[in-house]
């Protein structure tokens, strides 16, 4: 459902991407793991149609998202949990998605629901958010259009431990449910209880990728994750 | 546990039943209960999602211009400020409708271009064209739902300042114990509306060519300043403002008598300010990498 097809990114002189190739099948949660400044971002921007590959391409539902008649309401995006008006509740910010895709206002309610937002949070200005409660309104605005495919960059970053426990199950239940999911974290710990198949990357190459049972071999994935990124490390460099 | 769960009752098992080890999906209540809602659609709504319709988006970018504080601060100021330069105007010369009605052009002429300009470069300043892009990627479209509604509100915002005008007027008159004066000229009147829009066209095409509300505002607030020194310079200075200057340009539009060369001038200066800086900001916009 979602491709990469040897995706490279030059950006300002730099190579972000360097012929990126994975795919994430229907059912399946796929992790995206790298440390910081490895290029998870820039190509979850150019998989949604917000960036530009340089060559390459990155298509899900068998085409570009930017060419999909209103893409939203089949992919599911957070791309950003932070990048929202902070002067606009949390409750707004989701009916301006859910108006957008022209879904009744019920759906609203029933994503707050959904998160674990209360009505009187919703209420609250998102300027006010802790974190926490940025990530699950992101993760509820991605869940508006009830999508097949949902992309998820950094969704448990400032999650408490029950917080994280309950995303878990909420990706567990969509992929059971038939949906894809491709996540990011640049903590490994976060991604491998949920996610099926990892793909690891490092300055924007990809340095493994497969089932978590297999890429563990024996040996903790934790092990094979160092091991792998310590040669692009930042601080190796 | 001896037997075998399905996905299904792993959920609904409390997280104590469930075997650690042979799962990652031990779940807290919350998260099963609504696969209801979660879940994808059935295949036969997803066959065909429709496009996302031109007034859905200008009504989602209508209300953008409302739904946070210093959109609804801004309105107010707007609605304070027509007001008070209505009722002083009255005060101050007397029950002349047409002088009252142009009054309100004081307010109109700093906030509607900031107006603007802050609803074309706050998606940029907030992030949130992470959001909006991700929703609708044909970025015309929203560009173009974004400029209507505020140049729908120069229109609003001149229609209110006549229907303020006409209270004032009168009781001004009764208060003041002088006959008002009603005559207005319709076709100045539209003038003055159509400056107003002209204005605020200005400041969205700054503000998306720049797409930074300091800057954009700055160099729309301070032209009438610009130009006046320009004029300054002598003879080619002053063909220069006539030409360019859209303060002056629209002046014979205000005044509801255009002759063939304002016209002419009015649309170089219209090109200048609107339609070429409109052009590159959506050229700009539609290519720019959203970070």
């Amino acid at each position: 459902m979602i491709e990469f097809h040897h995706v490279s990114k030059v950006y300002r002189g730099v190579k972000v991407l360097d012929d990126v190739s994975f795919a994430v099948e229907p059912g399946s949660v796929t992790g995206f793991i790298g440390p910081n400044g490895a290029g998870k971002s820039t190509a979850l921007r150019i998989l949604t149609g917000l960036s530009r590959a340089t060559s390459g391409s990155a298509t899900v539902l068998g085409g570009p998202y930017a060419e999909l008649d209103c893409p939203a309401s089949q992919v599911g995006t957070l791309l950003d949990a932070g990048a929202q008006h902070p002067g606009r509740t949390g409750r707004e910010i989701l009916t301006l998605g859910a108006m957008t895709l022209g879904l009744p206002r019920s759906r609203v309610g029933e994503v707050l629901d959904l998160v674990g937002l209360t009505a009187r949070e919703s209420r609250r200005t998102f300027g006010g958010y802790s974190l926490g409660m940025k990530q699950r309104l992101g993760i509820g605005h991605a869940l508006l259009g009830r999508p097949r495919v949902l992309i998820l960059d950094e969704p448990a970053n400032g999650l408490d431990p029950q917080g994280i426990r309950w995303m878990r199950g909420l990706l567990r239940d969509l992929s059971d449910s038939g949906c894809a999911v491709l996540l990011s974290s640049h903590l490994l710990h976060e991604v491998e209880q949920v996610a099926d198949h990892i793909v690891m990357i490092g300055r924007g190459r990809v340095l493994a990728q497969g089932a978590v049972d297999e890429l563990g071999q024996g040996r903790s994935l934790e092990q094979t994750f160092l091991e792998l990124t310590a040669s692009t490390d930042r601080s190796a460099a | 546990m001896t037997e075998t769960v399905t996905p299904k009752t792993v959920g609904m098992a409390t997280s104590e039943t469930v075997a650690p080890e042979t799962t990652g999906v031990s779940t807290d209540d919350t998260a099963t209960d609504d696969v209801d809602t979660i879940g994808p659609k059935t295949a036969d709504v997803h066959r065909a999602p429709a496009p996302i319709p031109f007034h859905r988006l200008l009504a989602v970018e209508t209300r953008k211009l409302f739904d946070t504080r210093s959109g609804k601060i801004m309105t107010g100021t707007l609605v304070a400020l027509t007001l008070a330069s209505v009722i002083g105007r009255g005060v101050v010369s007397g029950p002349q409708l047409h002088a009252l009605v142009g009054a309100a052009g004081i307010g109109f002429g700093t906030l509607l271009p900031v107006l603007g300009i802050l609803t074309v470069t706050g998606e940029w300043s907030h992030r949130t064209a992470l959001t909006t892009f991700a929703l609708e990627p044909r970025r015309r479209r929203v560009l173009a739902a974004k400029c209507l509604p505020p140049l729908i509100t120069a229109v609003f915002a001149s229609l209110f300042a006549m229907l303020v005008a006409v209270p004032v007027t009168a009781v001004v008159a009764g208060v003041q114990g002088v006959p008002a004066t009603w005559e207005i000229d319709p076709l100045a009147l539209l003038g003055w509306t159509g400056t107003g829009v002209l204005v605020v066209a200005e400041g969205l095409a700054v503000g998306t060519l720049l797409l930074n509300a300091p800057v954009a505002i700055v160099i729309c607030l301070s032209t009438p300043v610009l130009w006046s020194v320009v004029r300054g310079l002598g003879t080619t200075g002053e063909v220069l403002a006539e030409w360019f200057d859209l303060n002056t340009t629209t002046d014979a539009l205000m005044s509801g008598a255009m002759t063939g060369g304002d016209a002419a001038r009015l649309a170089v200066s219209m090109i200048f300010w609107i339609v070429i800086p409109m052009t590159a900001g959506v050229v700009r916009t539609v290519r720019k990498e959203v970070t």
